[in-house]
């Protein structure tokens, strides 16, 4: 069985817990409200106002002007996600982190020492709760993608697993955009297919979904069924970091896709830099709004780090292999992969005075953001007209 | 075809042929070796499709032929038959008899038509140089050559002609190795080749350390040597070597001398506590005295002193152990300078006279 942990509104929850005098109060941490600001992370109180992650903080002010407005603490939250990460590898090595607040988890070969998977992921939610003050909601399941779902079924503080014979049981009656990949566009779609439920899709024979969507349609297929074949990668031996993002609209403007390319890159490669790593290759994905989805990679001479010199194949590679856009595009996402670690610290012989200048840029953007939360300092490009 | 041959003659020229041989082939007749019997010779070739070598030894031939059989086999064969033995070679329809005394082996073969040859050569210049002083171009700067490098110009040891000039350099982006020869002929205008990692490799196993002169052409895409009894072609590598001029340092003020022997004995010391990945050790120059200080994951830490011929200003950097050992190493002489300038930039280690070989090598940052 696979875990999955999420913390719930975890930044919220942290200072609840360092400020009693917050608790029962709405509680938004994020940029400020006065500013072009986003909310980072908004406690339980403060979502019955209708206030979300991502929303504009001047617009959670509107919906709550009682909230207690935080500025976020990235730093000391990362220490809190380190603190709880030490707890999963108590009881298995098989960690793999999606964010501060989220990890998928493989215990089965620990089950002999711990128990059953299950237990363990009781233990875990306990050792959180008392050790930190933290309230995790927790999914056990088959599979990564099923986990997922148990973690969010029962959110807060929800404890959801999900055996075997209760899979399709559990899965038919979830709306379809539930299935990963299917964001609020794909249901639109599903929905004038009067699909509206996982079961009424899993109906579909797999041949019916392929002529629709490609191999898209495999996936979800796949998913229907409750099928997921990704296993639990530990993060130390990362692969690739890729960010993509699934448009609330269609998007058919280049400026507008290359502003959110820019972004991803910039999370990409600060990631890259976090991680202490160089990357070799970079590749785009591309989805259009009929499902149909291109891949396109590009190699670099010099593994590196540097926003713009991953930016600049990336844009290379959206203009000479991708463009012009036969259709608006539903999803885009960048990635690096043939990583390289940057410990060694030797210099190079052919490396430019433009490629140090780029570092300084970088290692001064990357404080920034650690001191005053991501967004702080951004691209020109990356900002909407 | 039929021929005999005396052990002792087939094994030498054998063993080099053989050695361009991969282990690992995509087409199974690169696992082959051409063998042309005509008149009194016979010759021997084996290729990898980027390098090829091509033997020829006198011997006396009954039936004129051409045919491919296994190389590593054959070789096998020729390496366990007893010293002195005399083999006969006969191929009678699709496979190849080798006879020797009591033994017999019947080998598989497949049709010479099928062996790949070296496209034609075009471009060519020739000029001719001792073996020996090609040798030492080589043995003084391809252990900097990369190795699978994408940046793949680099995986070579590039050539430059020019007047009465010809100079080898390779880098792997990290250090850089330069060595300089003055050859008695004009060898013409300026030109760059790089000759692709493994040609390197097999000409330094073939290039004996004397006088003896080697005739080299160059064609556009192609260099070829020939030597007594061999001839070398390899492909070039197609793409631009890096400006080299551009990096070699010119403002190193802090000029250090030292004892080759007592350097390197020093510098093996301390490599032993170093980090096994990355190599580094730490300079700590002051007035005639170098430290050297190493350490590892596991809290393990070297120290060396030595005595060395130093004035300047106070100086730390670091570098990884092995560049510095391999340059070291490569210096002909009792004695090695090395230039700095600050802990960021590279120094440029050579013989204090200034010898014929440069070698350039990046610090590590501390």
């Amino acid at each position: 069985m696979i875990i999955h942990v999420d913390m719930d509104a975890f930044y919220a929850s942290v200072e609840e817990r360092d400020r009693p005098e917050l608790v029962g109060r709405a509680v938004v941490v994020g940029g400020s409200a006065d500013g072009r600001g986003v909310v980072a992370a908004a406690n339980y109180a403060a979502r019955t106002f209708g206030i979300h992650s991502a929303m504009p903080a001047a617009q959670a002010y509107r919906l709550c002007p009682q909230a207690v407005f935080l500025p976020p603490r990235i730093k000391y939250y990362a220490d809190v996600s380190r603190k709880i990460r030490h707890i999963f590898e108590r009881y298995t090595p098989l960690v793999e982190p999606l964010s501060l607040d989220e990890a998928f988890m493989d215990a089965r070969a620990s089950e002999r020492l711990f128990g059953s998977s299950e237990s363990i992921a009781r233990q875990i939610k306990n050792d959180i709760l008392t050790e930190l003050g933290l309230v995790a909601s927790v999914g056990v399941a088959p599979n990564k993608f099923l986990a997922k779902l148990a973690s969010d079924f029962d959110k807060p503080n929800g404890f959801v697993v999900i055996h075997e014979q209760d899979i399709q049981p559990f899965l038919d009656p979830l709306p379809v955009q539930r299935l990963w990949g299917v964001g609020r566009v794909g249901a639109r779609v599903f929905d004038e297919l009067g699909i509206h439920t996982v079961g009424q899709l899993r109906q579909r024979s797999k041949n019916w979904l392929c002529g629709r969507f490609g191999k898209f349609g495999e996936h979800l297929w796949q998913l229907a069924h409750g099928r997921d074949e990704r296993t639990v990668v530990p993060d130390r031996q990362a692969k690739s970091i890729s960010h993509e993002t699934t448009f609330e609209h269609d998007i058919d403007d280049v400026n507008v896709l290359k502003s959110n390319l820019l972004t991803m890159t910039e999370q990409v490669a600060y990631r890259l830099r976090q991680a202490q790593l160089r990357a070799r290759t970079v590749s785009l994905k591309l989805r259009y709004a009929d499902f149909h989805t291109l891949t396109r990679a590009h190699t670099l001479e010099q593994p590196t780090h540097a926003t713009d010199a991953l930016w600049a194949t990336a844009n290379r590679l959206l203009d000479q292999r991708l463009l012009p856009l036969s259709a608006p595009v539903r999803l885009v996402g960048v990635g690096v992969s043939a990583l390289e670690s940057t410990q060694t610290n030797q210099t190079d012989l052919f490396a430019q005075a433009r490629d140090i200048r780029r570092q300084d840029v970088d290692r001064l953007s990357d404080d920034i953001s650690a001191r005053f939360g991501r967004g702080a300092l951004r691209r020109g490009r990356t900002l909407k007209p | 075809m039929k021929f005999k041959v005396q052990r002792e003659n087939l094994l030498k020229p054998l063993q080099l042929v053989s050695g361009v041989v991969e282990r690992r082939q995509t087409l199974p007749v690169l696992s082959n070796l051409l063998l042309s019997a005509e008149a009194d010779k016979i010759s021997l070739t084996g290729t990898d499709l980027e390098v090829e070598l091509v033997a020829e030894l006198k011997t006396s031939v009954d039936e004129a032929g051409e045919i491919t059989i296994p190389a590593r086999k054959l070789l096998d064969i020729c390496r366990t038959l007893p010293e002195g033995a005399q083999l006969e070679i006969v191929v009678t329809g699709d496979k190849a008899q080798l006879k020797s005394g009591r033994s017999r082996f019947s080998l598989s073969t497949l049709p010479a038509s099928e062996f790949p040859s070296v496209d034609e050569i075009h471009g060519m210049r020739q000029f001719e140089i001792g073996q020996g002083e090609l040798r030492r171009l080589i043995e003084r700067t391809h252990f900097c050559m990369a190795q699978q490098d994408v940046r793949y110009y680099l995986n070579g040891l590039m050539f430059e002609i020019e007047g009465q000039s010809l100079r080898s350099v390779a880098t792997d982006g990290h250090r850089l190795a330069m060595s300089d020869l003055v050859t008695s002929a004009d060898v013409g205008e300026n030109q760059q080749v790089i000759v692709p990692r493994k040609g390197i490799q097999e000409l330094a196993r073939l290039l004996v350390d004397d006088d003896e002169r080697v005739q080299i052409h160059l064609g556009n895409n192609h260099i070829r040597l020939q030597l007594p009894g061999l001839r070398f072609t390899s492909k070039l590598i197609d793409g631009r070597f890096p400006d080299y001029q551009r990096v070699l340092p010119k403002g190193g003020n802090k000029l250090l001398t030292a004892e080759c022997a007592q350097l390197k004995q020093a510098l093996i010391r301390t490599s032993i506590l170093s980090n096994e990945k990355y190599r580094g050790v730490r300079l700590q120059l002051d007035n005639g005295r170098l430290r050297i200080l190493a350490h590892n994951p596991e809290q393990e830490e070297a120290e060396e002193e030595l005595e060395v011929e130093y004035q300047g200003d106070e100086l730390e950097i670091g570098f990884n152990v092995t560049y510095l050992l391999d340059a070291i190493n490569a210096i002909v002489g009792d004695k090695v300078t090395i230039s700095l300038s600050d802990a960021n930039s590279s120094c440029l280690i050579q013989e204090p006279a200034e010898g014929s070989s440069k070698y350039v090598v990046m610090p590590m940052r501390l």
